[in-house]
C-alpha cells in the first residue's frame, strides 16, 4: 500500500463518529492530566483501561494514544504558568517558559508550545508513517538472538544516558531484569518468587510497579515541601506567537523534531529524555547562551517539539517489533493483547484498519489539540489555581482506582504502594528508575530470547555473533559501554548534570 | 553511615537472596536452560554491582557520601509517612468496608490531619471527592470497585 493509500484507509477510520468521539475523549483527559501535576498518562491509561473492555481494539488504542500525547501539550501548560511540571516531559519547559510568564510573555510561551508540539507531532507522525512499512520487512527477519541482541543494545543506551552513576543505573537494570521473571515461566510453567500470592503468579503488574515508582514516589516527594501553587498573575495576553517569536523557534522546533523522534525509538528514551536532550542542543547552538534560563523562547519551542515527537518514534518499535519502548507503550501492548491482537511485524498485514486508523487518528488528535488547547488554556489556569493541599489525595485516590482497576485486587494496590515507597528511597539514595521500570519491561522477552536462542544453538553463545544484526547491536552496545565508562566522558556528563540541577 | 554504603548493603542482601532462590528453582545446563537460570545471572549481575558500590563508598570522595540523616534534613518528613500509612490502611480496609466509605474517610483523615484544613472543610471536600469519583467510575464508567459490607 502507498503512502496516499495507507493514509486514507487510516483516515476513513479514524474519522468514522465513534473513533472520532474517543479520540476527542482521549485528547481532552489527556490535557487535563498533562495540566495536573501528579497524575501522569501511565494512571490515566491504566484507570481507563478496563473502560476499553467495551469498544473495539482500534477504538481503545485510539483514545490511549490520544491521552499520551494530550499529556504533554498539557504538560507544557503547568510549567509555563506555575513553574510546576504537570508530568516530567515537561520539566525543561520550566526553565524558560516561566521566565517567560514572569516577562509578560505566557500568551506567546503557551502559543509557541502548542504550535511547535503540533508540528512535531505531526511530521513524526508522516516519519512514522514512511518508515513503518520497510521496518516491518526488516522486523520480520528477527529471531531470537537478534531480539535478544536488540533489548541489551536498548538497556545500554538507556544506561549509557544516565543522568548520574552508570554503575548504580546498571544495577537497577539487573534489579528490573530480576523482577520481571517473577510469576509463571513461559516455558516450563513453573512458578517463580510467587509466594503462593495467585495475583504474583501473572508477575508483577507494571502498571501498579510504574504508578508507584513515579507518581506515588513523586507525591511523597513533594509532600516533604510545602508546594505554593503560585499561577502567574500576568496577563496571558495574545497567544499567536509574533513573526519574531517564530524566526528565533524555527530551528529549534526542526531540531526538536528529529532529536525527538530519533529518542523516542530507543528503549526508555521517551519524551522525558527527547526534551532534555533538546533543551542542551539548543543551549549549545545558540549564540547567546547566556539567554536561556531566563526566558528564551527556544527553550520552550525545541523541548516541547521534541516531546511530542518523541510520542510518535515510540509507536516504531511496537507497532513493527512488538516491543514497548516505555511504560507507555507496555500498556499500549497490554491493551492490544487485551482484545486478542498481538503486536508485531504481522500487525500490518493482519490489522491494516488498526494501523493505520490509529496513525492517522494522530493528526486528527494533534489537530484537535491545536483547536482545544489554545481557548480553552483560561480553563487550564482555573484549574491549576486548585491547591496542592486539595489535589494530591485527589491524586492519590485516582491512583488507587488505577491500580485496583487492572485485576480488581487490592494486591496491585500493596504494590503500588510498595514500589511507591521504593520509588521515593532510590530518589533520596540517587538511583535512576527509568533503567529499573524498562528492564522489567524488556525482561520476559529477553529471558524467552536468550533460553530459546541457547537451545537453537545447544549451549553456545556464538549464536548471537552469528548474525550481522545481532552482531551489530552487540557491539554498538559494546561500544557505548565502553564509552561511558571512559574518564573524559564521565567528567562531561557530570558537568553536565550539575549544571542541570542548578538550573533546576 | 553513608549512604551508598547503607543502600548497597541493602542491594547486596537482596541480591543474595535472589541468588539462592534462583539456584533453589534449578539452573539446568546451557543447552537447556532450567527456570532460575535467568533470575540467576539477573541476581548475580546486580550483586556484584551492589558490592562494587559498597567498596566505592569505602574509598573517601567516591560515590554518593551523603549521610543519611542529611538526606532528609529540613523536609517534612512526617508527611509523607502519615499518607504512607494512611495508603496501608486504605489498602486493608478498601474490600472489607467498600471504597465510598473508605475513600471518605481517610480523605478526610488525609486532609484534617496531614493538610490542616478546618474539620467542615475537610468533610466537605471528602464527601466531594469521594462521592465524584465514585460516580465517575463506578457509575459512569462502569468500573468494578469494591462495595464491602455496606454495599457501597
Amino acid at each position: 500500500m502507498d503512502f496516499m493509500g495507507s493514509l486514507i484507509t487510516g483516515l476513513s477510520v479514524a474519522c468514522e463518529p465513534n473513533n472520532l468521539f474517543f479520540c476527542f475523549m482521549g485528547v481532552f483527559i489527556g490535557t487535563l492530566i498533562g495540566v495536573l501535576p501528579g497524575l501522569g498518562p501511565v494512571a490515566t491509561m491504566s484507570i481507563l483501561l478496563p473502560v476499553t473492555y467495551g469498544i473495539s481494539a482500534t477504538t481503545a488504542i485510539i483514545m490511549l494514544s490520544g491521552i499520551y500525547y494530550g499529556a504533554y501539550y498539557g504538560g507544557s501548560t503547568t510549567s509555563i504558568l506555575v513553574n510546576i511540571p504537570g508530568e516530567t516531559a515537561s520539566v525543561i519547559t520550566c526553565l524558560d517558559g516561566y521566565q517567560m510568564a514572569r516577562q509578560g510573555r505566557a500568551g506567546p510561551a503557551l502559543g509557541i508550545a502548542a504550535f511547535g508540539s503540533f508540528i512535531a507531532g505531526t511530521v513524526g507522525i508522516i516519519v512514522l508513517q514512511v518508515l513503518a512499512p520497510p521496518l516491518v520487512a526488516v522486523a520480520l527477519k528477527f529471531g531470537a538472538p537478534e531480539y535478544f541482541s536488540l533489548m541489551v543494545l536498548g538497556l545500554t543506551i538507556l544506561i549509557f544516558l544516565a543522568e548520574k552513576s552508570v554503575i548504580k543505573a546498571l544495577m537497577m537494570a539487573g534489579v528490573g531484569t530480576f523482577l520481571g521473571t517473577v510469576g509463571l515461566d513461559t516455558i516450563t510453567g513453573v512458578a517463580r518468587f510467587s509466594f503462593d500470592i495467585p495475583e504474583f503468579l501473572d508477575g508483577l503488574g507494571i502498571v501498579p510497579m510504574a504508578m508507584g515508582l513515579f507518581g506515588i514516589a513523586e507525591i511523597f516527594f513533594n509532600l516533604e515541601k510545602s508546594i505554593k501553587t503560585d499561577v502567574t498573575d500576568a496577563k496571558i495576553g495574545h497567544l499567536l506567537p509574533s513573526l519574531k517569536d517564530w524566526m528565533e523557534s524555527k530551528w529549534a522546533i526542526a531540531r526538536g523534531t528529529v532529536v525527538g523522534f530519533f529518542l523516542g525509538i530507543l528503549p526508555g528514551g521517551g519524551g522525558v529524555l527527547a526534551s532534555f536532550v533538546s533543551y542542551a542542543v539548543e543551549k549549545m547552538v545558540s549564540k547567546n547562551p547566556q539567554k536561556f534560563g531566563r526566558g528564551a523562547i527556544e527553550g520552550v519551542a525545541g523541548p516541547e517539539s521534541a516531546n511530542n515527537a518523541a510520542a510518535s518514534g515510540g509507536y516504531i518499535p511496537l507497532l513493527t517489533l512488538g516491543i514497548p519502548v516505555g511504560v507507555v507503550q507496555a500498556i499500549l501492548l497490554g491493551a492490544l493483547m487485551l482484545h486478542g491482537i498481538t503486536p508485531g511485524p504481522m500487525l500490518l498485514k493482519e490489522h491494516p484498519d488498526l494501523f493505520w486508523g490509529v496513525i492517522a487518528s494522530m493528526y486528527v488528535g494533534n489537530a484537535m489539540l491545536l483547536v482545544l488547547n489554545l481557548p480553552l488554556i483560561g480553563l487550564w489556569v482555573k484549574v491549576l489555581r486548585i491547591p496542592y493541599s486539595i489535589l494530591f489525595p485527589l491524586i492519590l485516590l485516582f491512583c488507587l482506582i488505577g491500580a485496583y482497576a487492572v485485576n480488581n485486587s487490592t494486591v496491585d494496590v500493596a504494590i503500588m504502594l510498595f514500589f511507591g515507597v521504593v520509588g521515593y528511597l532510590m530518589r533520596k539514595f540517587e538511583y535512576e528508575p527509568a533503567p529499573f521500570i524498562m528492564a522489567f519491561v524488556l525482561s520476559p522477552i529477553m529471558e524467552q530470547s536468550l533460553r530459546r536462542s541457547l537451545i537453537i544453538s545447544d549451549g553456545h553463545f556464538g549464536i548471537f555473533f552469528a548474525t550481522p544484526i545481532s552482531l551489530g547491536c552487540l557491539i554498538l552496545a559494546g561500544l557505548l559501554l565502553i564509552l561511558a565508562a571512559l574518564p573524559a566522558f564521565r567528567k562531561r556528563r557530570e558537568k553536565i548534570v550539575t549544571e542541570a540541577e542548578d538550573m533546576g | 553511615m553513608g549512604a551508598d554504603r547503607v543502600s548497597s548493603l541493602c542491594w547486596l542482601a537482596f541480591g543474595l537472596l535472589c541468588i539462592y532462590g534462583s539456584v533453589m528453582l534449578g539452573l539446568g545446563t546451557m543447552r537447556e536452560p532450567g527456570t532460575g537460570f535467568f533470575p540467576f545471572l539477573a541476581g548475580c549481575f546486580f550483586t556484584l554491582l551492589a558490592l562494587i558500590v559498597f567498596v566505592r563508598s569505602l574509598v573517601p570522595g567516591r560515590g554518593f557520601q551523603a549521610r543519611i540523616s542529611s538526606l532528609w534534613e529540613g523536609a517534612i518528613w512526617h508527611r509523607p509517612l502519615a499518607v504512607g500509612i494512611l495508603m496501608a490502611g486504605y489498602i486493608l480496609a478498601l474490600e472489607r468496608i467498600g471504597f465510598l466509605l473508605t475513600s471518605l474517610v481517610v480523605l478526610l483523615i488525609m486532609l484534617k490531619g496531614v493538610e490542616k484544613f478546618s474539620w467542615w472543610k475537610a468533610l466537605l471536600i471528602s464527601i466531594l471527592s469521594s462521592g465524584s469519583t465514585f460516580l465517575l467510575f463506578h457509575v459512569l464508567l462502569k468500573a468494578t470497585l469494591p462495595t464491602g459490607i455496606f454495599g457501597f
